[in-house]
């Protein structure tokens, strides 16, 4: 898993490896990797006929169409789960991963949307549209700018839908030619805001992390979360300015869930199993809820748990976080991964090449 | 003679660059918010230090960093001695190929030496663990160690071995009684060399351990990549001073007499 | 063990290099990884027809000329003032070399926390009154030329050659400069004609070793390096990663373009090894 947030390593480290010590006898040992790097790994412990180094890994969209593709993947299993009934089977952000089925090869962990930050203080009434966006942009040059990495490919996929009329457009899986049509004014609109972004458009940051760091340090007005929540333990953590709001875009934001999934080389399938039923509890899932543990989006269905705990579930809501109700009317779903795949890819070849 | 104010210039100079990194780092570890523009941090907290001794991951990963190195620095000095001084003794094109051989590993692109590595040891079933990463270490390890010993013995005269042996010393003798004492401050070198080698580097335990294994300078990259500055400081410090410390200790710098790579 | 083995196993010391090597050319040629789809060469030929490559290498090898250069001169000129004995020249001496063991994420890191375009420069510049001390700060962080990355690995490898001309001219430099000395030559022409000619042939394998380091960071290019061109290092990792997993074979290709660097400077550091061997022996 993704090792980068003291508060998620908190929660993992802290609070569900001691449970699963106590009532599983199971041993929790959480490693570092993150999306490709873990189905790199998986290719060569292949290639090299190894003993699985990992049990359970935490995937979601083109990673988990990689290792389908690839067929690294241990399953189905997630739909044994006995948690399972809890879940939001009705969120088609939940049961599908980039329009794909899950098909029991991965369980649900969290749900979270974009959102754009700001900093209340620099900017009491943000723009609220993308052509809002593109507005604020002109008039306040080298300010804006996304990164590089998996957030900016969401951000470019928020464009990419409300450019062209909508998630509509580009459902019902890959479509060339309405890739191409519909990318060309993504790529036409950030042409025509190069001057006014950062560095005119000539350098933007490799990661979230880094857009972060700008942001804070005030050298732009802008970053940006693939969780609408982030702001909040980031703002803890002292890495975010106290003022900073999570902002979502009226034209919709992608909506998506990160899953779990066993490899097909696991040493301990079994084990990974009860591991990912104790992380879709609703125990476990509510604590992951909490502003002041991580602000992870909570995957189950709150009508479909017991009165105690769905009372507890409403009273966890973040000061400063977005409610649920504007969450999900601007939520919208991913598309096809060949989709991300193809923005990322052209990105770098139209607009970060054609920068400098 | 250079002019004195220039002299003192430059040594200012020299002062601030080793110092400065330091001073910065050392206020980065106890910073509480510090956002532009201020100048100094808003508060401080020792969090990321308590983090630290409290048997966290710094901690962990500081004993993980200080046994790979270790064990990369022991293996590569003893494989590396006696092949610089067997090519050391070579001419000619063997001497050639080997010195060549011995520096490949040092100058190929991790990336490109840790993708290789990662696919032998993995089928070794190493991948993963520390004595997987202490081979992949000892591989660039080995090259600077052996190119270092060739020029030790390059510089050594063969005909003091030589000697000793027809006046009548064993094997044995000759390594204990004449070697021994001439290369006991080369061995401590190449030591440290060899331990520096492993101490920093990321790409090899990355691909290699796979994520399980985890040194301090993966945390630190780690950490920068996160954002998390605070932690990123700690995990320099300590990988910068006690190597540094030792450094001093070993007083290498005032002394130093190491031949060339 | 005998002369005849030793080539044997020094080989074999370079094998793991070998064994990445054999397993990039067949993954960059389509015969092993995933996809394989059997022997071709449309993939190495695609991706060293892309000119974000070449630009990528290019600047990756006038970067780390640079920064080489800069700390070699830094080397040199702190190795030549600070020869003596007296306790000013120790500390020099002890000073310079004190820095060895940051490594070069640390290096860039700590670059960007000072020189950054929020860094600790722009902060006190700030807090002297200038409102605007972003603007001032010149862009080092990203730089398309590099200066950043110039500037910050020359300062992480000055330790390193600092240590090795320090080395050079205490076992080699006093004997001869004093026999030119006794032969008449003034103190220019003593540097000029012993000094100089034993460091930079004694610091020449270093120079190529620490070329190559430079050239293959990839830890201090992520902090660093502009994003275009794309540091050789980085494009490597950039389609290791690709979401797309058929354009993960154009890692393979450009591990190979990395090798084939590595080879020249190997060939570069022998040819210096060997020269400075003969003047030594």
């Amino acid at each position: 898993m993704w090792r980068g947030d003291p508060s998620i390593n908190a929660y993992v480290d802290g609070w569900i490896a001691p449970r699963l010590l106590a009532r599983h006898g199971i041993t929790l040992r959480a490693v570092e990797g993150q999306g490709p790097e873990i189905v790199n790994q998986l290719l060569v412990e292949r290639d090299a006929r190894a003993r699985g180094s990992a049990d359970l890994i935490w995937i979601n969209g083109e990673t988990f169409h990689n290792l389908r593709e690839a067929q690294l993947l241990y399953g189905p299993w997630a739909q044994r789960l006995p948690n399972v009934v809890y879940v939001d089977s009705t969120a088609p952000t939940i049961q599908r991963d980039f329009e794909q089925p899950t098909a029991g090869y991965e369980s649900p962990w969290g749900a979270v949307q974009f959102a754009l930050i700001y900093d209340s203080l620099r900017i009491p009434r943000p723009p609220g549209t993308v052509a809002e966006l593109a507005r604020w942009i002109r008039a306040h040059p080298g300010r804006f700018t996304h990164d590089q990495g998996f957030t900016g490919v969401a951000f470019l996929k928020i464009l990419l839908y409300a450019l062209n009329g909508g998630v509509e457009t580009f459902q019902g899986g890959f479509d060339e030619s309405r890739y191409r049509r519909g990318s060309e004014r993504v790529w036409a609109w950030l042409d025509s805001l190069r001057p006014a972004l950062w560095r005119g458009g000539s350098a933007y940051p490799p990661g979230v992390a880094e857009l972060h760091r700008l942001f804070a340090n005030r050298e732009v007005d802008f970053s940006m979360s693939m969780n609408q929540n982030e702001v909040v333990t980031k703002v803890r953590q002292g890495i975010l300015p106290p003022a900073s709001r999570a902002l979502l875009l009226r034209d919709g934001t992608i909506a998506n869930s990160h899953y779990l999934g066993i490899p097909a080389n696991a040493p301990n399938p079994a084990g990974a199993m009860v591991v990912a039923n104790f992380l879709l509890s609703p125990e476990a899932q509510l604590e992951k809820l909490k502003p002041e543990v991580w602000a992870d989006g909570s995957v189950l269905a709150v009508e479909r748990l017991p009165p105690e705990w769905a009372t507890r579930f409403h009273g966890a809501t973040a000061a400063g976080a977005l409610s649920s109700d504007s969450l999900a009317k601007y939520a919208r779903p991913e598309v096809a991964p060949e989709y991300h795949e193809r923005l990322a890819a052209d990105w770098r070849t139209r607009i970060r090449a054609g920068g400098s | 003679m250079t002019p004195p104010v220039w002299r003192g210039v430059l040594l200012v100079l020299l002062a601030s660059a080793a110092a400065g990194p330091l001073a910065l780092l050392v206020v980065t570890s106890v910073a509480g918010r510090w956002l532009y523009p201020s100048l100094l941090p808003e508060h401080l907290t020792l969090e990321s230090w308590a983090l630290l001794l409290g048997r966290g991951r710094l901690a962990s990963a500081a004993a993980t960093s200080l046994a790979a190195a270790a064990g990369t620095s022991a293996l590569a000095v003893m494989l590396g001695l006696p092949l610089g001084r067997a090519l050391a003794r070579l001419g000619g094109w063997r001497r050639w190929i080997g010195a060549a051989a011995a520096f490949l590993p040092v100058a190929a692109p991790p990336i490109a030496l840790a993708t290789g590595l990662q696919l032998s040891l993995l089928s070794l079933g190493l991948g993963g663990t520390v004595p997987g990463v202490i081979l992949a270490h000892a591989v660039p390890a080995l090259g600077y160690v052996t190119l270092f010993f060739l020029g030790v013995f390059h510089v050594l005269d063969p005909r003091i071995e030589d000697e000793a042996r027809s006046l009548g010393a064993s094997r044995i003798q000759t390594w204990v009684r004449v070697l021994g004492p001439l290369l006991r401050r080369p061995i401590a070198e190449a030591l440290a060399l060899g331990f520096l080698v492993s101490w920093a580097q990321v790409p090899l335990t990355l691909l290699v351990g796979g994520g399980i294994v985890r040194t301090l300078p993966v945390e630190v990259l780690g950490f920068v990549r996160a954002g998390q500055d605070r932690y990123a400081a700690t995990g320099a410090l300590l990988l910068v001073i006690p190597a540094t410390l030792a450094i001093g200790l070993a007083g290498s710098a005032r002394r130093a007499e190491a031949p060339p790579l | 063990m005998s002369p005849r083995r030793i080539p044997i196993a020094a080989l074999l010391a370079a094998l793991p290099t070998l064994v990445g090597v054999g397993y990039a050319a067949g993954a960059a040629t389509g015969l092993i990884g995933f996809g394989a789809a059997g022997f071709s060469l449309r993939r190495v030929a695609s991706v060293l027809g892309e000119l974000t490559v070449w630009r990528g290498v290019a600047w990756t090898l006038t970067t780390a000329a640079a920064a080489t250069l800069l700390a070699t001169a830094g080397a040199v000129l702190v190795a030549t003032v600070f020869r003596g004995t007296a306790r000013g020249d120790r500390a020099a001496r002890a000073l310079a070399v004190l820095p060895l063991v940051v490594p070069h994420l640390v290096a860039a890191a700590v670059f960007v926390f000072l020189f950054g375009q929020s860094g600790f420069l722009a902060r006190a510049i700030h807090a002297a009154g200038v409102a605007d001390a972003q603007g001032v700060v010149p862009t080092l962080v990203y730089d398309p030329l590099g200066i950043g990355f110039i500037l910050a690995l020359a300062w992480k490898e000055l330790p390193f050659l600092s240590l090795l001309a320090f080395s050079v001219l205490s076992t080699r430099g006093p004997e001869l400069e004093e026999t030119a000395r006794s032969l008449g030559a003034d103190r220019r022409d003593v540097f000029r004609r012993v000094t100089w000619p034993i460091l930079w042939r004694g610091l020449l394998p270093g120079v190529v070793a620490v070329f190559a380091f430079v050239a293959g960071s990839y830890e201090a290019a992520i902090l660093l390096a502009p994003s275009e061109p794309v540091a050789l290092p980085l494009l490597t990792w950039e389609r290791y990663t690709d979401p797309d997993l058929a354009r993960r074979a154009d890692a393979f290709v450009l591990v190979l373009v990395g090798i084939g660097l590595a080879a020249i400077a190997v060939a570069v550091h022998e040819w210096a090894r060997a020269r400075w061997e003969r003047f030594e022996g």
